[in-house]
């Protein structure tokens, strides 16, 4: 059973923000709702990284676990979705986030919090598969098309990969074995409670 | 709590469905190793993969996906020429697809390159043909547009001139465009025809040019795949070319390679190397003969390459002693052991590549630094095979093939020079008489001393360089070399904030008597200057708006197919370019043998027809060979390339061709040459894609020793030939006396023969590969085992231009005068119809104490969301987003000594004008203490004062910030007039 | 800013950790290997504090700050706490006050007006008092309510509504918790300023304790207009609400909070304090009505019986006595 993860390569990382821009384009998402982001880490300085981050689509999701309205549901590919339909806005999916992937849009008097947007892996949310509705509330769904998250697809440096666990886990690991240097498969301890061994 | 909400819904879950039955619907393996980024990893690991983990819808529903069409067409935004699937439903672009079978992108993008779908959806854009009617924005309609352009140019070639009018094109031209444009001003009788290459790799084109041969990018991005050493100067690929970083980082971890990053700040690809130098900027040379002094302390140069294929190194070897350690050390503050091993590791970890960029180019030395890596190249001989080469990564998607068209100051189409033999070559080409346009050239009358020209004269002068078109405007007609001043400006596709020096560009905005800006956006020309009346606004499709072809950096060209109508009243270039000619009354004449097909607004030419033309023509650079269909099929078989060799896979359509047909590609397209990946090759027949180093000043030449005495050397190369040559030593260019000495001319056709002689009427010996359009002696030649243009030497001294041997010079705003004494700038002098004072600049500086009084070096580069001025970027909401102010980067250190924090507003004040830009800091170790760093892509402020009011209602960018060439600085190449944009001197206050 | 920046290093959260200490910054110009040299996540997540709240981040171009936090392991633990201790200090605090008032009810039954009724009343509280009184409770009340929902809700009542009713109900309830929490402060400020004066605790408070509060044992230790019990209450609701308005106005402003390491801590605050009010609040509702004869006219009416007053604030009826406050004949009243 496929088990869909992200894993961004630090070391191939180059901060390009082909990943946000696909992203935003793939699933027309809104000016101020940022599914995907890449942080800088230690910039100007010789450790300097730069590492992709969104929904890690966890084991055991924390935003799951403390959503008070229970809407967030796992996909048999172990996505992690939500209903828009369901959600309150409430903020505290973002609470609980390790990667910070929950976006409000700002609506109402407080500046305050709309139905919550994140990363759907590309595998949209519960309306039918490739419906319009689907489409309009969580972009597309390229799992249904047979496709995997365009961030990755389209990474300039294949940096980030998409897909099968066990697939870019071992892909990761042969990059590190060739080249001989790999600074870790970033949030995969947090969110999967493992990490990739070289 | 973790419910699977779409499993218990049997009636639509098809991943679950899909799960119960796996056989069908299954993605194939290798779309969905490529997916799952795989075969970047490697494909050894192919064999163990297990399959199943993504599976196809079984049946799409009505999803955004359905009823579309898939249009190729290739990037607008970077020279890495990267292939964009666009999906249409219904005429609107609807979505992109990864473009897996190019092998130059293999599917990826930059943050540019995934969000191209906003240009064409485009709110910002301009949507109709404007003017000014004091000082409001009035709509009007095309025919007025053309008809009052056209009169107003007339009135003005009337008064002051043809070469009062100048014609800025651009970069982002398709190569049919540009060449359009470049024939339009041989039409119209100027050589003010200039475009972004003057400010991105002029310096570039002229130094390569005059080293080996032609102006180009050697290798190409997916060669460098090969190389076990990689040295970046001046060059943060990682922002200017992502894609190219895939190729880079690939050869870094497949080979180990080392990548050495010479640059005054850490950039994001410094990030990635394995050694980074910082350098003072400006002090490339002697970075460079510090290198050199190591290499040839310790006997690393390469000294069978030297002997056989270069000339001039002793020259080069007698500067180079100079620049020992301590010297180096002093000027660049670049450790000894530091550049010592980046010099040894260059020479000895073969084959190695030098990456270089704007870092390089843009400096009053420009020129002189180019020619001063090719020398490290040819040291260390590195260049010509696999692997190794200068790999120059150009900017613009374009800007390669516009440089080739000739849309400059100094060439005819195919880097033809201005001389009366190739004004009749592409007279004969163009079908029309060689007087009909000569006649069309103004006559300059005597004046400021310098004697008149005649028409003919002027014709074989090179015109004005875009970097200081405003001097021209503004100056006093004594001192500009022209008939007249600059009276108007006909800008395509050419930000008004990409040269330094925007207080005095204001000036010239103002006192232009005609502006037009035809663009897809109205850029900073509209928006930097208070105009009245006489500025129009035409509305330019994209490149996805239009097909045509476009040279990437590695001289592959490509061929994009339109994706959408032009959007709004816009029209692509063709069309505007005609109806132009049309209303000055040239275009029966130079659209003679183009064929017209309809298009929006009527007709219009076919790109597949002018490229055709060109082909016609292309001799002399061997784009000759890449016919519309030929292109168009490599299009197709993307996938049937190599991602390292780029040669067409076996028993393919494209069998053995390289991808792209990059130039050479000699001969007629029915010679299916295949094109040639790597320049200089002596390792392939050149008929397969190999060649040497072009002998193009002559044959020997008398050179003086330092004791005096003379000596004749040959500059052809020695011993040295390509694969199968039956000429097993060096030799000349081919001509048909060349031909007829070595007995090949009885190979040539009846009919190439008839052209031959046509051409050459009463001195058919004299016929060139270059001039005949016949392609015979082309043929003849390659048969041979020869190369058209010869077999030489490079030139290690190029005597023929301003320091044959490049020489270290302080920048004008140095923050070393003391230096300046043993090192200084060049005389003043005259560079291209205009007077270039840098001494004058540089001594007037000293004397201010301006180093004292603005103690911080200011350099520039770029953002990985902005490309150019930014117009359009800055327009594009999914970029605009991700760098919402123009900020400046400063050193914690000097930061706090001036009590500035990250994120406030600062002032950055420049030397010249009382200029200064009120911008953000953002505080970052990335550059050192005493350095700051501005990106170049901001328009739309001027010294603090938002100017949003001033664009078209509707038309104004999403973001706005001050030009950090508000407070650059004066400071022009000796040989291209390519601005300093990388160093100049500023203060930075808190504000 | 400054407030949020103390409480984060009170409350030890304060782990903005960068490399800094583990990759030397190189100076301008010595070699450097920026590969080799390469940050790790494991070195960054070791360097985190074990136990405490942190981040690894680093520097994002986008103006949204908050996304310059890589990785927030805190998140796990405030999702551990929020999972487990608020919501056994909510039931705790809940049903484990509902019982001992059903214990004490059971045990000491209604505590009557020992003198019975006097039939003459006096003015307890006039009605704008009550006025602000019942704003506030009757805020409090729906913020009660919809704060348990959002806590239990999912647990106790999408097994009985369903989960998209249950969504919009608590859609509606988010609502009204957002927008009642105006009134409730404003209530809460007013309450404050009418009734601080009567609140200072005194000597007599001390008395009131040793004889058990009247509620364990006969007697009934004098007290002014409010005893220590009352006192107690008020006090609590004061600075209760008090930390409920300010944690609530940044869960409502998340803008004005500073980082998610501060949202984190001030919904932790809102939950806690939250629900230790609504037990108290219980036992408050309790005395006031059923628990204790005769003391819901003070906020019913605003009339009490004279002697309920005697009994229970003595002095406070002296006070008025000598004010020249006079007893009014009560209104006809059912027999009990």
């Amino acid at each position: 059973m496929a088990r869909m993860k992200f894993l961004c390569d630090a070391d191939r990382c180059i901060e390009c923000n082909a990943c946000v821009t696909a992203c935003k384009n793939e699933n027309e998402v809104p000016w101020g709702i940022n599914r995907r982001r890449v942080v800088t880490i230690n910039d100007g300085k010789p450790g300097e990284r730069s590492i992709s981050m969104a929904c890690m689509h966890c084991t055991d999701a924390p935003c799951a676990a403390v959503c008070p309205v229970d809407c967030f549901y796992t996909t048999v590919d172990k996505v992690v979705l939500h209903s828009k339909d369901l959600c309150i806005g409430c903020g505290y999916c973002f609470y609980a986030c390790p990667f910070g992937a929950p976006q409000y849009p700002k609506v109402g008097n407080f500046g305050s919090r709309g139905k919550m947007d994140k990363c759907t892996f590309c595998a949209g949310g519960p309306e039918a598969d490739l419906s319009p509705a689907e489409f309009q509330k969580y972009g597309s769904n390229r799992l249904a098309e047979g496709k995997l998250p365009l961030c990755a697809e389209m990474c300039s440096t294949k940096a980030l990969l998409a897909g099968d666990g066990d697939i870019i886990a071992k892909i990761y690991k042969e990059r590190v074995v060739k080249r001989g240097y790999g600074s870790g498969a970033w949030g995969w301890k947090t969110a999967y409670k493992e990490t990739i061994a070289i | 709590m973790l419910i699977k909400r779409k499993s218990s819904d049997a009636a639509r879950g098809k991943l679950q469905a899909a799960l119960g039955g796996l056989s069908s619907g299954v993605m194939d393996r290798r779309s969905f190793l490529r997916r799952s980024g795989l075969v970047a990893g490697g494909a050894a690991l192919a064999g163990t993969i297990q399959i199943g983990a993504v599976r196809k819808a079984e049946a799409a529903g009505m999803g955004p996906a359905t009823g579309t069409k898939v249009v190729t067409n290739i990037c607008t935004h970077c020279s890495v020429g990267c292939t964009v699937k666009a999906e249409v439903a219904n005429g609107v672009w609807v979505g992109q697809e990864p473009a897996w079978d190019s092998p130059i992108n293999r599917g990826t993008h930059c943050a540019k390159g995934a969000s191209v779908r906003e240009l064409v959806h485009g709110d910002r854009r301009i949507k109709y043909p404007m003017k000014l009617v004091d000082g409001a924005w009035t709509r009007i309609s095309w025919e007025q547009a053309i008809s009052e352009i056209g009169d107003k140019m007339m009135e003005i070639r009337q008064k002051s001139g043809a070469d009062s009018a100048y014609l800025l094109g651009s970069a982002k031209f398709s190569n049919e465009g540009a060449y359009l444009f470049r024939k339009f001003a041989a039409f119209w009788g100027t050589n003010n025809v200039d475009h972004q290459a003057r400010i991105c790799h002029s310096t570039t084109v002229a130094g390569v040019a005059n080293t080996w041969g032609y102006g180009a990018q050697t290798n190409s991005y997916n060669d460098i795949r090969n190389s076990k050493t990689i040295l970046v100067m001046g060059s943060n690929a990682a922002e200017a070319h992502p894609v190219s970083m895939q190729h880079v980082l690939s050869g870094k971890e497949i080979n180990r390679a080392n990548v050495i990053v010479f640059d005054p700040r850490m950039t994001r690809t410094a990030a990635h190397a394995t050694e980074y130098v910082r350098i003072r900027s400006g002090t490339d040379i002697a970075v460079i003969w510090g290198m050199m002094w190591h290499i040839f302390k310790n006997g690393w140069e390469d000294k069978d390459f030297i002997k056989s294929r270069v000339y001039g190194m002793e020259a080069v070897l007698r500067e180079v002693e100079k620049y020992d350690p301590k010297t180096v050390e002093d000027i660049t503050g670049v450790p000894e052991a530091q550049l010592k091993r980046a010099a040894e590791t260059f020479a000895k970890v073969k084959p190695a590549t030098f990456i270089w960029c704007m870092g390089v180019t843009q400096h009053t030395v420009g020129t002189a630094n180019v020619r001063a890596i090719c020398n490290l190249l040819l040291a260390t001989g590195n260049v010509g095979s696999a692997g190794n080469g200068a790999n120059i990564f150009r900017g613009h998607c374009n800007v390669q093939g516009a440089t080739d068209m000739g849309l400059d100051v100094g060439n005819l189409p195919l880097y033809y020079g201005l001389v009366e033999g190739a004004w009749r070559h592409w007279a004969r080409v163009w079908d029309v008489s060689y007087d009909a346009l000569q006649a069309r050239f103004d006559e300059v009358p005597a004046k400021g001393g310098r004697p008149a020209r005649t028409r003919k004269a002027n014709m074989e002068t090179s015109g004005h360089t875009s970097t200081r078109w405003f001097d021209a405007a503004t100056m006093p007609s004594e001192q500009v070399d022209q008939r007249d001043n600059l009276k108007a400006m006909i800008v395509f596709g050419h930000g008004g904030n990409t040269i330094p020096r925007i207080p005095d560009a204001v000036k010239g905005i103002e006192k232009l008597e005609l502006l037009v800006v035809a663009d897809p956006h109205p850029t900073n020309f509209v928006s930097l200057a208070q105009r009245k009346n006489g500025t129009y606004l035409l509305p330019i499709a994209t490149q996805f708006e239009c097909s045509g072809s476009r040279t990437c950096s590695n001289r592959s060209i490509q061929w994009g197919e339109k994706v959408v109508d032009p959007i709004f009243e816009s029209a692509n270039d063709y069309w505007v370019i005609y109806k132009l000619a049309e209303k000055l009354g040239f275009a029966s004449d130079m659209f003679k043998n183009i064929r017209m097909v309809r298009g929006k607004f009527g007709m219009e030419p076919e790109p597949e027809s002018v490229l055709r033309e060109i082909n016609r023509g292309g001799w002399s650079t061997g784009y000759t060979g890449q016919s519309p269909e030929r292109i168009k099929l490599h299009m197709a078989n993307q996938d049937k390339f190599d991602v390292v060799t780029l040669r067409g896979a076996k028993g393919s359509p494209v069998e053995n061709d390289f991808y792209g047909l990059p130039w050479p590609c000699w001969g007629t397209p029915e010679m299916k040459h295949p094109g040639t990946h790597i320049l200089y090759d002596t390792s392939l027949e050149p008929m397969n894609g190999g060649g040497a180093f072009r002998p193009r000043f002559g044959v020997e030449r008398e050179e003086t020793l330092p004791g005096g005495a003379k000596r004749t050397v040959t500059l052809l190369a020695e011993g040295s030939f390509p694969k199968g040559s039956e000429i097993r030593d060096g030799y000349p260019e081919f001509t048909f006396g060349m031909l007829k000495r070595l007995g090949w001319d009885k190979d040539l056709t009846p009919a190439e023969a008839a052209t031959i002689a046509w051409i050459g009427g009463n001195a058919p010996d004299a016929v060139s590969w270059a001039n005949d359009l016949s392609g015979g002696i082309q043929r003849v030649a390659l048969a041979h085992g020869c190369i058209p243009f010869g077999n030489g030497k490079a030139r290690a001294e190029a005597w023929n231009i301003p320091d044959p041997v490049p020489t270290h010079r302080e920048p004008i705003y140095t923050p070393r005068p003391d230096l300046v004494a043993k090192w200084p700038a060049r005389p003043d002098e005259r560079t291209l119809r205009i007077p270039n004072l840098h001494t004058t600049f540089q001594k007037a500086a000293i004397e201010k104490g301006v180093a004292k009084a603005f103690p911080i070096i200011l350099t520039s580069g770029r953002l990985v969301e902005y490309e150019g001025g930014g117009e359009e970027t800055r327009s594009n909401k999914w970029l605009a987003e991700l760098q919402q102010d123009m900020f400046v980067e400063i050193n914690p250190a000097d930061a706090s000594a001036r009590n500035i924090k990250d994120g406030q507003f600062v002032w950055v004040s420049g030397p010249e004008n009382n200029s200064k830009a009120r911008v953000k800091a953002l505080v970052t170790e990335r550059v050192g203490k005493g350095v700051a760093f501005m990106p170049f892509h901001f328009g739309g402020w001027l010294q603090g004062v938002d100017q949003r009011a001033n664009y078209p209602k509707g038309t104004d960018p999403i973001v706005l910030g001050e030009s950090v060439n508000t407070v650059t600085t004066y400071g022009y190449d000796p040989v291209t007039g390519m601005h300093e944009g990388k160093v100049t001197l500023v203060q930075i206050a808190a504000a | 800013m400054r407030l949020s920046q103390s409480i984060r290093s009170l409350f030890g959260v304060f782990g903005f950790v960068l490399a800094l200490g583990l990759v030397a910054p190189a100076s301008a110009q010595a070699p450097v290997n920026p590969t080799a040299s390469s940050v790790r996540e494991e070195q960054l997540l070791n360097a985190l504090k074990p136990g405490s709240a942190a981040e690894i981040g680093g520097r994002i171009s986008i103006p949204d700050q908050k996304a310059s936090t890589l990785i927030r392991p805190a998140g796990r633990e405030w999702r551990e706490f929020h999972q487990g201790t608020m919501h056994l200090v909510g039931a705790v605090a809940v049903l484990g006050m509902l019982a001992l008032l059903v214990i004490f009810y059971a045990t000491r039954g209604r505590i009557a007006i020992s003198t019975g009724r006097s039939n003459q009343t006096i003015t307890r509280f006039g009605a704008f008092d009550r006025f602000v009184h019942w704003t506030t409770a009757g805020c409090f009340i729906v913020l009660a309510l919809t704060g348990l929902n959002i806590t239990f809700g999912k647990a106790l009542l999408i097994p009985i509504f369903g989960e998209a009713t249950f969504a919009a109900m608590t859609q509606l309830g988010k609502y009204a918790h957002n927008y009642l929490a105006f009134p409730f402060m404003i209530g809460l400020a007013l309450m404050f300023l009418i009734w601080v004066k009567d609140n200072i605790p005194s000597k007599l408070d001390i008395d009131w304790f040793m004889q058990g509060g009247g509620l364990i044992g006969k007697g009934h230790p004098k007290a002014k207009r409010f005893n220590a019990g009352q006192k107690m209450v008020f006090w609590s609701v004061i600075l209760g609400g008090a930390a409920l308005s300010l944690s609530g106005w940044y869960l409502l402003f998340p803008y004005t909070a500073g980082g998610v390491l501060n949202l984190q801590f001030w919904n932790i605050v809102h939950g806690v304090v939250g629900m230790v009010l609504i037990g108290a609040m219980l036992a408050h509702a309790y005395i006031g009505s059923i628990g204790m004869e005769g003391a819901f006219d003070a906020m019913g009416s605003g009339e009490v019986d004279l002697n309920w007053a005697k009994e229970h604030h003595a002095l406070w009826v002296e006070d008025e006595m000598k004010k020249g406050v006079m007893p009014a004949a009560a209104r006809l009243q059912a027999a009990e």
